[in-house]
């Protein structure tokens, strides 16, 4: 047998490769592998045991290019190995790690998905979801209110009028004349037709688009939405306003949540207050959410003004009730941190696809 | 309101720094605008006063509201020789110099005036200093007397230069017909019949609590003035002050309403003032004309009342103490307390007025929370909300994001969906053309949100929109799809394709099964629809049977282009009446059906007919064949339709799954072909169909 060399390492390297590359099954491949790399009869040990009884000043060599061969064919065969976990497949096999088809599945809008939370939060809470018309007439919208004609909440600047108006729901008002003549400047015009339409104990929500004279820019929008809810009972308190939007605060945003509130004025609502939330983000230490005051903004409150209740025909002496209203748009700004309201009426996919289903 | 901190404590001794009095009188329900520190040490905080307390637009109002939350005593104005805030005593009488007469005491109810011999120049420092800190601009002794009286105390003052009115004589009066007036700012303005002026004996000389004339105002040579301090019914100023587009410091006080009882102590501060600065002397009397002096309202506040209210119990002291503060007087009753309302305070009308003083006072933080006792179980949510969760689960679950667009929208995008009969509603008074007609439709904004999206680079969009929809005939709510793009998902296998008319078609099945709405399809036109590739939807049975319930189909090329779409984009819509669908569903028992005990038979058909032919017609043949089969049909389903080599051109090839079952037995083979051959008959027969 003629003494290993450096052309018998790379012929035997290359017919290593080749056997491999025709073996069929795994069988096949370890057959291949045991042929040059096994402890008896392979290439490998057949080589080392030339070393005894080959000459003095050959040894070295030999024992350097069995080496040589056995480190080339079993960097070969590990990577032999690793590709033919992918290589080894049954007939037929799919690549799994190409895409499936995913089904189509579409968004609800960021404003649907915080009015469906806020719905379901009240609904908890015992409130019932009622919803009312767009298209108001003055009374509802104003007069019952406590906004007589000459009241500033009225003027031409903040509400927009229809230069001709609407047929009413029939028989919903049960006049004749019912004829809507403007878009309701806020949600508090259902109160007026929840309380026309049922007699107390009264516990509702009603979400809706409100319309207002406003230019659409950064902040401000002609067209928004509230949730604005009535509660009406004998001995409903101030007390009593203050824990339900406790409670709704630290279900909505923070079990930690705080209400503070400051007084203000509504016409429909005496005492009057602005609603004030402890920052979720800062628990009230300051932030850039709630500009270092700790505070976030949340809308208005108050006790029902006796006049409102007396424009519905129920006597004020016996009941009394907490009405508030929050903007919808408000709290998906905060929550998902939207910095131009505008992203919520562009409609764009990129920005809807955010939400979930 | 700039509240300078130096004039308010000439009012309350309160040395707490401004950061400190703005947060506590923030809380009490003036919220503050900012802080501005003055370089001499003072401060200004600008606190934002609600529409219900015109009292607060002067130093000595938010003092009251200081002065309560600090529990200090107030140091009012007097006539006291040694008092800090000075008053000149005066006589009421009439004067020889000018004559005051009320011709309309409605707008008017008083009319206090005094005359004074001055001399115009600048005023001190420390006054022109102080307007300027509450942001007023000085201009001469005269004048700065009248803003910083208007300041202190809320009262607006006017001064006549007396040698240029007619008569001399004042007569408050309404605007004659056609009359005009050149204001202070140099402006001539026309007068309606219903404005209130002060006039001399020839003409308007100003425009009641708006805006003084230019022809009387007082000017470096004046020297006799007419000082004006009067009441005015807050409606008419600000009816006057709209229509005129003037809005002045005088007018929203005026407005809100000014203190009645104020008119004469705003003419003895500024003559106090006037002698104090070396500006000029009164001459004669002061006139007050108030021919039916009003008393100030006394309010009774009971103490369960007030405990009801704000659910907290206040202690006894604390009312009088708040309400005391405040300027009310306050004597105890057997069930609580009478309180006198102040003149200056328009906004204490009824006893809950005083329970919002109590509990604002009390403190807001100091109330418990608890939550409103639960007498009776919660009625059901109106339907429309169970119904509209319903629809957007539907569609969502379909791949159609959902979409809000403006219930306005610009006449050029609402006019083609106008259609006849549902002219579209313009709003009166629209703030930009962009939102000047109330949507006959929901597809006009959708088509806009598809095309920004398509602007942005997406090729596939599918949106809906539940919402409301406006026309004469009131209100409705409908919901809009839009698909443009990919019919399929796109996926690397391949086999994607062009959204067409079936899509949409499909979603809307499917919707108006969920719903369980029977619906036809039929053949419509709409000028917003392309020919050919529309379809109206007819409710099919139940209650509503017959009603229109909304339309399917392709977008018109033209309209799409119009907002801006690629031109090549093919754009199917669907848009149906919700308040349609909703009436027209079907009751449907909650009974289960038992399984099928028997197998059932399947047997294709693939027939050419005429491909005008319409699937319904051949759906309709079938069903009413099927009625006299022995082998009950359960279900036609089309799985085929063919044109090409091997059919007639002008005709289709159509396949049909029929389906077979019976209840009771398993159906023969020579029952099944018999009914087969019953159908492909009738087929023959009314269609001339060929069996392939």
């Amino acid at each position: 047998m003629t003494l290993p060399d450096q052309s018998a390492v790379a012929a035997h390297l290359a017919a290593f490769e080749s056997e491999l590359a025709q073996a069929k099954s795994a069988r096949d491949a370890q057959s291949v592998r045991d042929r040059y790399l096994g402890r008896k009869n392979s290439v490998v040990a057949s080589w080392m045991q030339l070393i005894a009884s080959a000459p003095a000043d050959q040894k070295k060599n030999i024992g350097r290019y069995a080496n040589e061969l056995k480190q080339a064919v079993e960097a070969r065969w590990a990577q032999h190995q690793e590709s033919a976990k992918f290589l080894d497949v049954p007939a037929g096999a799919v690549d799994v790690t190409l895409p499936g088809r995913v089904p189509l599945l579409g968004h609800r809008h960021p404003l649907t998905v915080v009015r469906d939370e806020l719905e379901e939060i009240f609904t908890r809470m015992g409130f019932t979801v009622v919803e009312g018309p767009e298209a108001e007439d003055e009374w509802h919208c104003f007069d019952a209110l406590n906004m007589p004609a000459e009241h500033p909440a009225r003027d031409m600047q903040d509400t927009l009028y229809l230069a001709t108006p609407l047929k009413g729901e029939s028989g919903e008002s049960g006049r004749p004349d019912d004829l809507r003549t403007l878009l309701r400047t806020h949600t508090s015009s259902m109160q007026i037709r929840y309380m026309q339409a049922h007699e107390p104990p009264i516990r509702i929500v009603a979400p809706g688009r409100v319309y207002r004279r406003d230019n659409l820019d950064l902040t401000h929008s002609p067209a928004f939405s509230q949730i604005e809810a009535l509660v009406v009972g004998e001995g409903i308190s101030l007390a009593d306003l203050k824990g339900t939007l406790l409670a709704f605060a630290r279900q909505m945003f923070s079990p930690k949540a705080r209400v503070r509130f400051r007084p203000s004025f509504f016409p429909y609502t005496e005492p009057s207050a602005e609603i004030d939330l402890s920052c979720w983000q800062c628990d009230g230490a300051g932030c850039a959410m709630c500009k270092k005051t700790g505070w976030i903004e949340m809308g208005g409150c108050g006790m029902v003004h006796p006049a409102v209740f007396e424009a519905v025909g129920y006597d004020p002496e016996r009941y009394t009730g907490f009405a508030w209203g929050i903007g919808i748009e408000r709290v998906a700004i905060l929550r998902y941190q939207v910095e131009d309201i505008r992203l919520f009426y562009e409609n764009d996919l990129r920005f809807l696809e955010q939400f979930p289903y | 309101m700039r509240l300078v901190l130096s004039w308010l404590r000439e009012f309350v001794d309160v040395s707490a720094p401004a950061e400190e009095i703005a947060e506590k009188v923030g809380l009490r329900g003036f919220e503050v605008a900012s802080i501005e520190k003055l370089d001499d040490g003072d401060a200004v905080i600008d606190f934002e006063i609600t529409a219900n307390r015109p009292d607060c637009l002067s130093v000595l109002g938010l003092a009251r509201e200081v002065a309560t939350v600090y529990d200090k005593p107030i140091t009012l104005p007097s006539s006291d020789p040694r008092a800090k805030i000075a008053l000149k005593p005066v006589t009421i009488g009439s004067s020889d110099r000018v004559k005051v007469t009320i011709d309309d005491a409605e707008l008017c109810p008083r009319y206090a005036a005094a005359v004074a011999d001055v001399k115009i120049g600048p005023a001190p420092a420390w006054m022109t200093a102080r307007l300027h800190a509450a942001g007023v601009r000085p201009i001469s002794t005269i004048v700065d007397i009248t803003n910083y009286v208007n300041v202190e105390i809320g009262q607006p003052m006017h001064a006549f230069d007396l040698a240029k009115l007619a008569g001399p004589e004042i007569r408050v009066r309404r605007a004659k017909p056609g009359e005009t007036i050149r204001t202070l700012d140099g402006i001539d303005r026309k007068l309606e019949a219903d404005m209130l002026v002060i006039a001399d004996r020839d003409r308007a000389q100003a425009i009641a609590g708006v805006m003084g004339g230019a022809a009387s105002e007082v000017s470096a040579s004046t020297k006799l003035v007419v000082y004006e301090s009067a009441y005015f019914k807050p409606a008419s100023v600000r009816r006057t002050s709209k229509r005129l587009g003037l809005k002045t410091e005088a007018s929203s006080r005026f407005e809100r309403g000014a203190d009645i009882g104020a008119q004469v102590v705003a003419l003895q501060r500024a003559i106090a003032l006037m002698e104090q600065i070396g500006a000029g002397t009164a001459i004669g009397p002061v006139i007050d004309c108030y021919p039916q002096p009003r008393s100030p309202k006394t309010l009774h506040l009971r103490r369960d009342r007030l405990t009801r209210l704000l659910g907290v119990s206040v202690p006894d002291a604390e009312v009088v103490r708040i309400l005391t503060r405040l300027g009310l007087r306050v004597t105890s009753t057997p069930d609580g307390w009478d309180a006198v309302a102040p003149t200056f305070r328009v906004d204490l009308l009824r006893e809950v007025d005083l329970i919002e003083e109590v509990g604002r006072h009390y403190g807001f933080d100091r109330l418990e929370a608890t939550f409103p006792v639960v007498t009776t179980a919660a009625p059901p949510p109106d339907p429309r909300i169970l119904r509209d969760r319903l629809v957007r689960r539907v569609l969502t679950a379909a791949g159609l994001s959902e979409a809000v667009t403006f219930g306005f929208i610009e006449a050029k995008a609402a006019e083609p969906f106008a259609t006849a009969g549902h002219a579209s509603i313009a709003v009166a008074n629209p703030l930009s053309a962009k939102f000047d007609t109330l949507r006959p439709s929901l597809l006009p904004g959708l088509v806009d949100a598809v095309a920004h999206n398509r602007r942005h680079g997406r090729s596939d969009v599918r949106l809906f929109e539940i919402g409301t929809r406006f026309a004469a005939d009131g209100e409705t709510r409908g919901v809009a799809v839009a698909w443009t793009g990919n019919g399929s998902g796109d996926h690397w296998s391949g086999g994607s394709r062009e959204v067409d008319f079936f899509d949409v078609k499909g979603v809307v099945e499917q919707l108006c099964g969920v719903l369980r709405v029977p619906v036809d399809f039929q053949p419509a036109s709409e000028s917003y629809l392309m020919p050919g590739q529309t379809a109206s939807l007819v409710v099919a049975g139940g209650p509503a049977r017959g009603e229109p319930a909304g339309l399917v189909g392709q977008l018109q090329p033209a309209i799409a282009d119009a907002r801006g779409l690629p031109s090549k984009d093919r754009v199917y819509v669907g848009e149906l009446n919700l308040d349609v669908l909703s009436r027209a569903r079907v009751a449907a028992s909650d009974a289960t059906r038992p399984l099928p005990r028997h197998p059932s038979v399947v047997r294709d058909l693939s027939i050419v007919v005429p491909d005008t032919l319409p699937a319904a017609i051949i759906r309709g043949t079938i069903q009413s064949a099927a009625r006299v089969l022995a082998a009950p049909l359960v279900s036609i389903s089309f799985f085929d339709r063919y044109q090409g080599k091997g059919v007639p051109s002008g005709s289709v090839s159509v396949s049909v799954r029929l389906t077979f079952q019976a209840d009771d037995r398993t159906l023969t083979d020579a029952e099944v072909q018999q009914s087969f051959d019953t159908i492909l008959a009738a087929l023959v027969r009314d269609h001339g169909a060929v069996q392939r």
